[in-house]
């Protein structure tokens, strides 16, 4: 299971790599947590359960760390890691997190999820 | 796409451009596209182009159903997500379709120009204490709320129902500010009931924020006069000190957009509309998902017209604080213009008015002289447009032109477009200061945290001078002024 950002001149592009889709929700919110916390330690206090949704596997990751940024955001819930059922973190302490930038979101560019010898890949685009 | 997972009809990377003249290029249509591209750009900027996705997001607009006209892009396009940032877009307002995709999260980002009666002479020497006042009025920065408003759930429906006259209303500026603002800083479709219970929780806390990214608020001057009676006419006097607000509908537009994707998806094999990007989809401007966008989309605009209203409020309360009461009564609103919207216009097209949906994503509105929807004071000059560059090199002020209303659906560009990933920028940044090497040029930086400050370089942007000098070469705006920056606040 793995990130790692790809050239984007408007917004950031984020590839996940993972064995399956649970693996690429948890590299999913590995990367929103480096991009809205940077390196700061972040606490596995309290799980948040995420339903799923959407159509497809695209739709699915999508939604699930939308729906994170949304906790983030409105909540003050900093994710740490993903888990089975949702999202596992604490809430924001300003003086253990430090905010790395704004997300206003996660778009549907590009986020159709592809297999190969290596496992699932997908590209996710955040509008930062 | 280059990458997997797109629809037959999608244009690849390897697509090209053809031609038209020094500043034109054209998208030839092919694959599902429903109609050609055109691309506004000098040889080097769309040199610029080749190595990413934008052309190629161009060429994805045009598979829109009941798009009228090319598929647009201004000189400042850059690679976005579904649309490219600097996409012009128009659809037909009976059977045509709204995407939120093609506004954007941010919906009515735009940008508000002040002018004080204060030449840079005489701010100069106060400069350090003005920036400190701004940065302190201002909450910049992630997750930037004020504390001193409170907004009851009656008080955010009212700013949804009326935008910038709410804010005027509760003394948050002057009646007089509203004439100088696009719409007069308030949208009548909008529809408080439409924007959901999430979208109000994120915006209920931000209102007069000016939010991070490459969201700002700027001091500077007019540097340079292209036009000296348009110039007067706007209260640009030479080496007057202005102040530039950049900043839109903060959380409450990011969730609208995401709520009316969701609902949208969701309804794109009802309507049989096949994209190659998700990030594009639409309905019907008349189906139940499209009125419901476009009622919640115009209420989040009208929330960004009072974001930036406040903003320019508390502005003034800086300058009283640090250069006086009568420098503050003086500074007198220029103009203010949304470049994130989509907004029912009409437009000669083949000859005969025809009533459209315009999209404009990172695109300014710019109408020409004697068009109707001006304010009367713009009446004779055409709309102002104003297009902010980077912090370390200059911002302009344009007016709309008629070529503007034939070629673009009466749009321009809205700033000098990104040329570097925010990653490679802050990469760049890394072993150099930033803020120093910016007041040694006599700008003052006040930012929140130095990341921002590094995604934001200047070398990060394209030259908006060149950009521009496409703009006024094309006929598609004019140039009026040249503001260069002493100051900025980033968040």
């Amino acid at each position: 299971m793995s990130y790692r950002f790809l050239p984007h001149t408007g917004d950031v592009a984020v590839e996940l790599v993972a064995p399956d889709e649970a693996g690429l929700r948890a590299a999913g919110i590995d990367a929103l947590r480096e991009l809205l916390v940077g390196t700061s330690p972040v606490r596995e206090v309290v799980e948040r359960p995420i339903a799923p949704q959407g159509r497809d596997a695209g739709e699915q990751l999508v939604r699930f760390l939308e729906e994170a940024l949304y906790l983030y955001d409105a909540e003050g819930f900093v994710p740490a890691r993903g888990s089975a059922a949702g999202v596992l973190g604490e809430p924001f302490d300003p003086a253990r997190h430090t905010p790395a930038g704004e997300v206003k979101a996660v778009t549907y560019h590009q986020a159709a999820v592809r297999r190969d010898a290596a496992g699932l890949h997908v590209t996710v685009v955040f509008d930062v | 796409m280059s990458r997997g997972g797109e629809p037959r009809g999608a244009v690849d990377a390897s697509s090209r451009v053809e031609r038209i003249d020094a500043y034109r290029w054209r998208v030839p249509r092919r694959g599902g596209m429903r109609t050609e591209g055109l691309i506004f750009a000098d040889q080097e900027l769309m040199a610029g182009l080749v190595d990413d996705q934008a052309i190629e997001q161009v060429a994805n607009v045009a598979h829109l159903p009941g798009i009228v006209g090319p598929s647009i892009a201004m000189p400042d396009i850059h690679w976005g997500y579904g649309f490219p940032i600097g996409g012009v877009a128009a659809f037909d307002a009976s059977d045509g379709v709204v995407s939120p995709g093609g506004v954007g999260y941010d919906i009515n980002c735009g940008v508000r120009l002040l002018a004080t009666p204060l030449g840079i002479a005489d701010v100069r020497p106060r400069l350090a204490a003005l920036m400190d006042a701004l940065f302190a009025a201002i909450p910049s920065g992630v997750g930037a709320a004020r504390s001193d408003v409170k907004l009851s759930r009656p008080d955010l429906d009212g700013v949804l129902r009326d935008g910038a006259r709410w804010a005027v209303a509760r003394g948050y500026g002057r009646d007089g500010d509203l004439e100088a603002i696009e719409a007069n800083g308030t949208l009548p479709d909008a529809e408080a009931a439409s924007v959901s219970d999430r979208a109000k929780e994120r915006g209920k806390s931000q209102l007069g924020t000016v939010g991070s990214g490459n969201h700002f608020v700027e001091v500077g001057y007019v540097a340079e006069r292209f036009d000296e009676r348009a110039a007067d006419r706007l209260g640009l006097a030479p080496g007057i000190v202005t102040i530039f607000i950049h900043s839109g509908s903060r959380g409450l537009g990011y969730q609208v957009c995401d709520d009316s994707l969701q609902a949208m998806l969701a309804a794109a094999d009802r309507y049989n509309i096949t994209l190659p990007d998700k990030q594009l989809c639409c309905a019907p401007l008349h189906s139940p998902e499209g009125r419901h966008y476009w009622g919640a989309m115009n209420a989040a605009a009208n929330y960004a017209f009072a974001n930036r209203q406040m903003m320019a409020h508390y502005a003034r309360g800086a300058v009283a604080q640090v250069l006086g009461q009568t420098a503050a009564e003086g500074t007198r609103l220029v103009y203010d213009v949304c470049h994130n919207i989509a907004k029912h216009e009409t437009h000669d097209v083949a000859g005969r008015p025809r009533r459209l949906c315009v999209h404009r994503k990172g695109a300014t509105r710019a109408f020409p002289p004697r068009h109707p929807d001006l304010a009367p004071q713009f009446r004779d000059l055409g709309q102002p447009v104003l297009i902010p560059g980077d912090m370390g090199r200059c911002s302009y002020v344009l007016l709309g032109t008629d070529g503007a209303y034939r070629e673009t659906f009466g749009s321009s560009c809205h700033g000098a477009g990104r040329r570097l990933s925010r990653h490679r920028a802050k990469q760049l940044a890394r072993s150099r200061n930033i803020p120093r090497e910016l007041e040694a040029q006599g700008i003052l930086v006040r930012a929140a945290t130095r990341a921002t400050v590094d995604e934001e370089m200047p070398e990060a942007y394209k030259d908006v001078t060149r950009v521009v000098d496409v703009v006024h070469a094309a006929g598609i705006g004019r140039k009026v002024a040249q503001l260069k920056p002493i100051g900025v606040v980033k968040g």
